[in-house]
């Protein structure tokens, strides 16, 4: 696993005056992956982050990049980095600053000059290279601060909330970035609260909450895992499936009944086949019988939610 | 190595690209030009014949002479008017109306008892104008002095005669003899030496506090500090803004120099005449002077620059900073005022001593290599330990900067900053 992951932590810890923002936290990015780092606010992404980038050091535990301890600023120009708090050199024009960011990250002058050209291009920014940020309205700003994010042709793309305060039209835009690198063979970590977007892009994902990881893995495992088991049935009529769904009721943990219609989550170990049977034996005509994935929202709220996470804190324990 | 470089270049290119630098770039040499010229001009100013009008108490042929003297110095032109005393307060009424209405300059008013008792009285618009009054009341002191000698019965040709002007000419010696410079000529370039290097050092260590401020309040730190080692940052930010201090000086020394070299001529254009221009005295500037100042330059604003990126990195919002770089300020500004004591006595203990010392030695040590022989063994003592604190200095605001950029918040408390310099 190690050799290819590009990511990998191991047993971290981060305390900051009497708390603690990350604990024994461990977890492994494979190469091409697009890895969704998920929890509530102040879960501990960003201090993850920010240890994975250098910028803090964990108080324990090892962090290897690209299979080295050396720590992020020695790959930096393997990285791209989207840090939270966004923010430019107001007074810098556009395209010199994407030149003095390329720089910082050991690409030369030319060539970084190339690539900013290149990017305002395919961004539609290409006649505000000139012009000084502090002109920019603030969409075009998110966008200049992605191209300086990716300008230098990293392996590694780590974007902390990277849709926090971004519109429905620039969201997309950098959605479809993250899409491109990805098919491009980039990997791509990034943080976020937003269930829908994550489950759309990402096909890894590392949930933590209160600083501590709930789960991990691949997001089809994942749901599976720690899903339960889901089926949605539907009946030709309303009434005889009230009447089936009672043949049932001691296989299902949770039902969302809606007449002709029911999603049901079934208790630990119960076969979905074994419920099909009973609701084939009552005679009811079912139009319908499924095995549905649950939303990876749904299985946020119930491991990071505040029951999930009191239930996560008990097994550490 | 490269990516300090391009720290350097920002720095120094986005400094020099902005609107600041150039005013400040153009108005450095205009203030200098002012300086030659303006006293050049103050000297030949052909206006100011002041109007005034003499009022005369009964003082005899007294208030004649007076009249004459005035009028001989080509400052004044003179109405004498006597008046009784009985209507004198009437008459200076109108007088003050006439002044007030710029009809007038102003009026003096004497009496029977001045020559006596010394005593008169100048009213006008002008009170203002020193010279005006010191022209004013030494030609009275001279008058006076003459009208009671002559009543003593001393012969006026005489008197005349003992007032001849008295100047008090001052040439300073150094160990090589004397230079030929004079006393004056030596308090102003001494004068000028410290002047410039607390301007260009605290000009530029601001820069500095405000660029790590930037950094930080925009959060680009952040991605910088991902890509480049804290200790790098801070490199670049403080021989790139250095840089642009340097630069600054070379034009304005360029300048300077030109403006010397050819003030006839640029004083022509000012319609001063060239044998004037030829009768100022220039200061003379060795190499070595040049030499001490730019070295202490380089080691002030390396230990001040370092001082104030560490008040930048440990405050977030611009008003913090106000309060929080105060200490440095003042630092500064005790050096310059103790550069005037060092002017008047620059040998003396006061002298020699915050030559010494680190924090005040970048001002005061040119300042006495201007003014002064300095003994060398002092230099090299001094050049020693301000280049000993310098690089202590940095390595200890590199420990804080590093920590403190990423910080936010709460100001820290020169405890926190200690154990900040102690951090792993």
């Amino acid at each position: 696993m190690t050799s290819t992951s590009v990511i990998a932590l191991s047993g971290v810890a981060k305390r900051f005056a009497g708390h603690v923002a990350v604990a024994d936290l461990s977890l492994s990015v494979p190469r091409g992956a697009v890895y969704g780092l998920l929890g509530p606010n102040g879960a501990g992404k960003t201090t993850t982050i920010r240890m994975i980038m250098n910028i803090t050091m964990p108080d324990e535990g090892t962090i290897e990049l690209f299979g080295d301890r050396r720590g992020g600023r020695h790959h930096s120009a393997r990285i791209g980095y989207l840090p939270e708090e966004r923010g430019l050199y107001r007074k810098m024009r556009v395209r010199d600053m994407l030149v003095f960011l390329a720089e910082a990250k050991g690409v030369g002058r030319a060539r970084g000059a190339a690539k900013a050209d290149e990017w305002l291009r395919r961004l539609d920014l290409a006649d505000w290279g000139l012009r000084k940020v502090e002109e920019l309205s603030k969409g075009m700003q998110q966008k200049v601060q992605f191209i300086g994010t990716m300008l230098h042709e990293p392996e590694l793309v780590i974007l902390d909330e990277p849709f926090a305060g971004l519109d429905p039209i620039n969201q997309q835009v950098l959605k479809d970035i993250v899409v491109h690198l990805a098919r491009g063979g980039t990997t791509i970590v990034f943080s976020t609260h937003q269930m829908d977007v994550a489950e759309k892009i990402c096909d890894h994902v590392c949930i933590i909450a209160r600083g501590r990881k709930v789960l991990d893995g691949g997001l089809a495992e994942v749901k599976q895992v720690h899903g339960g088991t889901h089926v949605a049935v539907a009946f030709e009529d309303g009434a005889a499936g009230a009447q089936a769904m009672t043949a049932v009721t001691d296989l299902v943990a949770a039902a969302d009944d809606s007449g002709v219609y029911a999603e049901l989550r079934l208790k630990d170990g119960v076969d979905p086949q074994l419920v099909l049977e009973r609701l084939m034996g009552t005679g009811a005509r079912i139009r319908r019988f499924e095995r549905i994935e649950p939303s990876l929202n749904r299985i946020f709220l119930d491991k990071a939610g505040p029951d999930g996470a009191a239930a996560a804190e008990v097994a550490h324990a | 190595m490269r990516k300090v470089w391009a720290v350097i270049r920002r720095e120094f290119v986005e400094r020099v690209r902005s609107k600041w630098f150039l005013v400040s770039t153009i108005l450095g040499p205009l203030f200098m030009i002012g300086v030659t010229v303006l006293p050049g001009l103050l000297m030949t100013r052909a206006g100011g014949v002041n109007d005034i009008a003499l009022v005369d108490q009964g003082s005899g042929p007294f208030a004649a002479r007076l009249q004459s003297q005035l009028e001989g110095s080509g400052r004044f032109r003179v109405t004498v008017i006597p008046a009784s005393t009985g209507r004198l307060a009437a008459l200076k009424d109108s007088l003050t109306r006439a002044v007030r209405l710029e009809t007038l300059d102003g009026f003096l008013t004497i009496s029977a008892a001045t020559v006596d008792s010394g005593l008169a009285e100048y009213e006008g618009r002008n009170v203002s104008s020193l010279r005006d009054m010191a022209v004013l009341e030494n030609l009275l002191r001279q008058t006076i002095v003459t009208e009671r000698l002559t009543r003593l019965g001393v012969d006026p040709a005489l008197v005349q005669g003992a007032q001849r002007g008295i100047s008090l000419e001052t040439v300073r010696i150094t160990k090589h003899g004397a230079t030929g410079q004079s006393g004056t000529v030596t308090f102003f370039l001494g004068y000028g030496v410290g002047i410039v290097l607390y301007m260009i050092i605290l000009i530029y260590g601001i820069n500095v506090m405000r660029s790590v401020l930037e950094e930080k309040q925009t959060r680009i730190i952040e991605v910088l500090v991902s890509s480049l080692r804290p200790f790098q940052l801070m490199l670049g930010k403080v021989v790139g803004v250095g840089g642009v201090g340097l630069f600054q000086f070379v034009i304005w020394g360029l300048t300077g120099w030109l403006v010397v070299h050819f003030r006839v001529q640029v004083l022509g254009a000012f319609h001063v005449p060239a044998a004037q221009v030829s009768a100022i005295t220039m200061p003379a500037i060795s190499a070595s002077l040049l030499v001490v100042v730019a070295a202490y330059f380089l080691l002030g604003y390396l230990l001040y620059s370092a001082m104030f990126a560490v008040v930048g990195a440990s405050v977030t919002a611009d008003s913090e900073a106000q309060q929080a770089q105060q200490p440095v300020m003042m630092l500064l500004v005790f050096s310059l005022i103790v550069s005037f004591a060092a002017l008047n006595d620059p040998g003396g203990r006061m002298a020699v001593v915050t030559s010494l010392i680190p924090f005040s030695s970048p001002i005061i040590m040119p300042v006495r290599v201007a003014t002064s022989d300095v003994p060398a063994a002092q230099l090299a003592l001094s050049l020693a330990i301000s280049a000993a604190t310098s690089l202590l200095v940095v390595w200890l605001s590199a420990r804080v900067y590093r920590v403190g950029i990423l910080m936010y918040g709460k100001r820290p408390s020169l405890k926190e900053l200690w154990r900040w310099t102690r951090q792993s």
